[in-house]
């Protein structure tokens, strides 16, 4: 191991005879950040295979949280539904009040083994009802900016990672990287597909040539220019490619996922927690959830494919001996309006459920339901700020100070 | 009164209109500029050349050449109104039923398909760039989903009317674009009934549409949702059914009365807000991110007086100081159609085949007619991560590897020449002298199409 971080400008200068030099990628490189900024804090501490690890699931589109965590002993529930509400016999019942949809059921096993916990109500004061501004709302965590250039989890790396940049912090899952994830020193790693995560461009010796700083480049400029963004992403994406595609020959190893995009993304996902890539956070997403119309079937197909797409990792990463490191949450960019709409759908909402499944959870259900007839505009009113939920991932598990992420201090969410 | 960076750009001794900026002219009001268009446009001044780029005349392929436009015979024979789809439907067993179902599906998918690759190709070649770039500028904010909407047709129909207004007037592009039927579909309108209005048409013509968040509350929106109730289509034309339409008193945005959705248009485009927010907009695509608000604030105004012809909006924008200011030249980051049409069209390639274009646009996140939400394509930091890169990078060598011989005897003038053609901007010399040196080693009959490759996954060639 390294005494010291090669910078990447160092790097960057004998890049091209290193790579031209070696067909590997240089041993260093397979150090992230992390390893190296705790290697020099705490000497002989954690190696990178026991850090805690982030799963975040983004549910896109506004995930109708009352057909995933069914308040069936309420009747206003189903006064407001007439037609998508469920009998109280077709839900997996958690209690008197709440159960989950009749295609959660892995999701019910892990929550009766103490791995899975329902917060309920999230949300923020003054909620939006529009999808991409309450999704920045919660990528940024910050409410009250308008166009918000930095991500909750990108500024957990900014925080968190010493010395240079490394972009194996963090990995998304797809072709961009979500505003969540970005933040003014790193950026993270997208990838879509490991099969096609490589340059194949004639000459790949002339790639750092080609893609390399401007040697007299204003530091401080460094994030703001277009063209010093792209030669950093260029640089990382070479400097990942041969790594990611080594990791990913053990996907196929991987059994039990469903054939769908959310059992497959996180069949990748797996792959490179237990291949050691080294990231703190992946970000999965699954669309599909604005269901303004005939919602049941299109719902009920969605919920399907995240009940067995989560037990099948959780699955895979127990039998790895993994799963005592990672931690997921889901999340969705606003709940869904109360009452059902003409259309067989339900239109925009405000707060909702969540799940947070890990290996330690003891409080199966953290919070009661809010209630479902004092509504702010046909919408639930929040009692978990989102930030709590945050707040108590990155103090928690991450073991990171959340005030300077969050822009200050949050209660816990007490689990 | 204009602000002083809106003024013309005027040619002095120190800042001439020179190559750089007759290419970033055509860079960002076309795909792109030829070795010969460059020229051209550098003679003709901007001025002239933006007059020859934005006077078009405002007509659907249609009305230019019937014989043009997306080849969607795979549909003959197939029934677009729904009324007749339910006389062929009428009689036949359910086996039959689905059979049928799924050749449509079929040949609706096939003919999506073609009316990309038809876009692609008229993009490349376009006699209008500027036509073509404004309709795919439309697109992306109107968006409407082929996966959302099963008739080819309608998609069709709706990509010709964005090329019909392209710089017409957007007062009658937003009334046209409310009745279009795949717009209908897209936003449910379709199943916004009086009983319970559907929301999701009224909220989005407000924020993405006309006039961005904070120019109207929660309350306007389900207000106007009860005023657009009844706005829908037979199959193939717009048609309003007034048994759902809800006929009550709405209030909307301060004013009271039993409003249909036209009424909520002319509201709407009667706030000085809608002209500010459509400046920004265009201010976004064409010139820079996070414009000065003092140019937002005037070209708004501009729209909003010239009862919203784009045309004055357009002239101004292209030909003022602020369009060739250092901030804008060589900033933007090519968005995925941008970087392919670009690519063949100064590389004057043969059109590149349907597969490949179908799947570069996939692969490099941008596919036309399948836009990722309502939102459109975020476009700008968000076209790159490590992924995409990869992806632009090997698809665009792939394409450029295509490039024609051309004598590349004296490595450093071909360096020089190439550089000039694709990226038009100065570039660090220490680059260009490895490009030259690297040259030397390749042999010469496959040097053009090489260097071309060299240049494509270049971090200067993906900004334009």
């Amino acid at each position: 191991m390294l005494n010291q971080p090669i910078t990447r400008r160092r790097f960057v200068g004998r890049g091209l005879a290193l790579l031209a030099a070696t067909p590997s990628i240089p041993s260093f490189l397979a150090l992230t950040a992390d390893q190296l900024a705790v290697a020099a804090a705490e000497p002989g501490a954690a190696k990178n295979s026991d850090l805690p690890v982030l799963v975040v699931l983004q549910l896109a589109g506004g995930n109708d949280a009352l057909s995933m965590i069914i308040p069936y002993g309420d009747d206003a529930y189903h006064r407001a539904r007439p037609t998508l509400g469920r009998a109280a016999r077709d839900v997996l019942k958690l209690d008197d009040t709440i159960g989950l949809n009749p295609n959660l059921t892995g999701l019910k096993n892990l929550l009766e083994q103490k791995h899975l916990a329902i917060v309920q109500g999230v949300g923020y004061p003054n909620p939006s009802r529009s999808h991409f501004r309450s999704m920045d709302v919660w990528q940024s965590a910050q409410p009250q900016t308008e166009h918000p250039l930095s991500g909750w989890l990108g500024r957990y790396f900014d925080q968190t990672c010493g010395g240079e940049p490394d972009p194996h912090v963090g990995l998304a899952i797809g072709q961009s990287l979500p505003l969540a994830m970005s933040g003014g020193r790193v950026t993270p790693l997208a990838l879509e597909n490991p099969d096609r995560y490589r340059y194949r461009g004639p000459d790949p010796q002339r790639f750092e040539a080609l893609n390399q700083l401007p040697r007299n480049s204003d530091e401080a400029n460094a994030n703001q220019s277009a063209l010093q963004f792209i030669t950093r992403t260029a640089i990382d994406a070479q400097r990942s490619s041969r790594r990611i595609r080594d990791l990913a020959g053990g996907i196929s190893s991987r059994n039990g996922y469903p054939a769908t995009q959310l059992g497959q993304q996180l069949r990748t996902v797996a792959a490179m927690i237990c291949g050691n890539l080294g990231s703190r956070v992946y970000y999965v997403t699954l669309g599909g959830f604005d269901t303004h119309v005939q919602q049941q079937g299109r719902h009920d197909a969605l919920m399907r494919q995240l009940g067995e797409s989560i037990e099948a990792f959780w699955k895979d990463l127990s039998s790895a001996r993994e799963a005592e490191r990672v931690m997921m949450m889901t999340f969705s960019e606003f709940g869904r309006r109360v009452s059902q709409n003409a259309s067989g759908g339900t239109d925009h909402g405000a707060a909702a459920g969540l799940f947070l499944i890990g290996p330690k959870l003891p409080a199966a259900i953290f919070n009661p339901h809010p209630s479902l007839t004092d509504l702010d505009q046909g919408d639930l009113r929040w009692q978990v700020d989102f930030r709590s939920v945050y707040a108590t991932l990155l103090e928690k598990w991450l073991k990171t100070p959340s005030a300077p992420i969050l822009g200050g201090r949050w209660p816990m969410v007490n689990l | 009164m204009l602000p002083p960076i809106l003024t013309p750009f005027r040619e002095t001794d120190a800042d001439r209109f020179d190559r750089i900026k007759a290419a970033h002219l055509l860079n960002r009001a076309a795909f792109g500029g030829t070795d010969q268009q460059i020229q051209r446009v550098v003679e003709l001044g901007p001025q002239k050349s933006v007059d020859w780029l934005v006077d078009f005349y405002d007509v659907g392929i249609d009305e230019v050449d019937p014989a043009d436009g997306a080849d969607l015979s795979g549909l003959d024979g197939y029934p677009t109104r729904f009324a007749d789809l339910r006389k062929l439907l009428a009689g036949k067993t359910e086996e039959q039923r689905k059979e049928l179902q799924m050749r449509l599906r079929r040949a609706n998918g096939q003919a999506m398909r073609q009316i990309v690759q038809w876009w692609i190709g008229r993009m490349i070649r376009g006699p209008h760039p500027l036509q073509e770039k404004l309709t795919l500028f439309w697109h992306g904010h109107f968006t409407t989903s082929a996966r959302d909407e099963r008739l080819a047709e309608l998609m069709w129909r709706q990509n010709d009317l964005l090329r019909r207004y392209a710089a017409g007037n957007f007062a009658q592009l937003l009334s046209a674009i409310s009745r279009d039927p795949a717009m209908l579909d897209y936003l449910n309108n379709t199943q916004n009934r009086k009983a319970h209005p559907n929301e999701n048409f009224a909220r989005e013509v407000m924020e993405l549409f006309t006039l961005g968040i904070g120019n109207y509350a929660e309350r306007d929106v389900t207000e106007a949702a009860r005023a657009f109730t009844g706005w829908s289509h037979d199959g193939t034309d717009y048609r309003f059914n007034s048994f759902n339409h809800d006929r009550g008193v709405k209030q909307f945005l301060g004013q009271t009365g039993d409003f249909n959705g036209q009424d909520i248009l002319d509201i709407i485009l009667r706030q000085p807000a809608c002209g500010r927010y459509i400046a920004a907009r265009l201010l976004n695509f064409f010139v820079m991110e996070n414009p000065p608000a003092e140019a937002v604030q005037a070209l708004g105004e501009l729209l909003w007086q010239s009862n919203y012809e784009l045309r004055p909006v357009l002239k101004t924008l292209f030909c003022g100081k602020l369009f060739y200011s250092p901030e804008a030249i060589g900033r933007q980051i090519k968005s995925p159609v941008q970087l392919l049409v670009g690519t063949a069209h100064q590389l004057q390639l043969p059109a590149p085949a349907a597969q490949f274009v179908r799947y570069a646009l996939e692969q490099m996140g941008q596919v036309p007619l399948d836009p990722p939400n309502v939102k459109g394509w975020p476009g700008g930091k968000q076209w790159i991560s490590t992924n995409s890169l990869l992806q632009r990078y090997n698809l665009m060598s792939e394409l450029a590897g295509k490039t024609a011989f051309e004598d590349c005897a004296d490595q450093a003038a071909a360096v020089r020449r190439f550089v000039d053609r694709l990226i038009g901007r100065p570039v660090d010399d220490a680059k260009l002298r490895e490009l030259s040196d690297a040259l030397g080693r390749v042999p010469a009959r496959q040097r053009s199409a090489r260097l071309a490759q060299w240049i494509v996954v270049m971090p200067e060639y993906q900004l334009c």
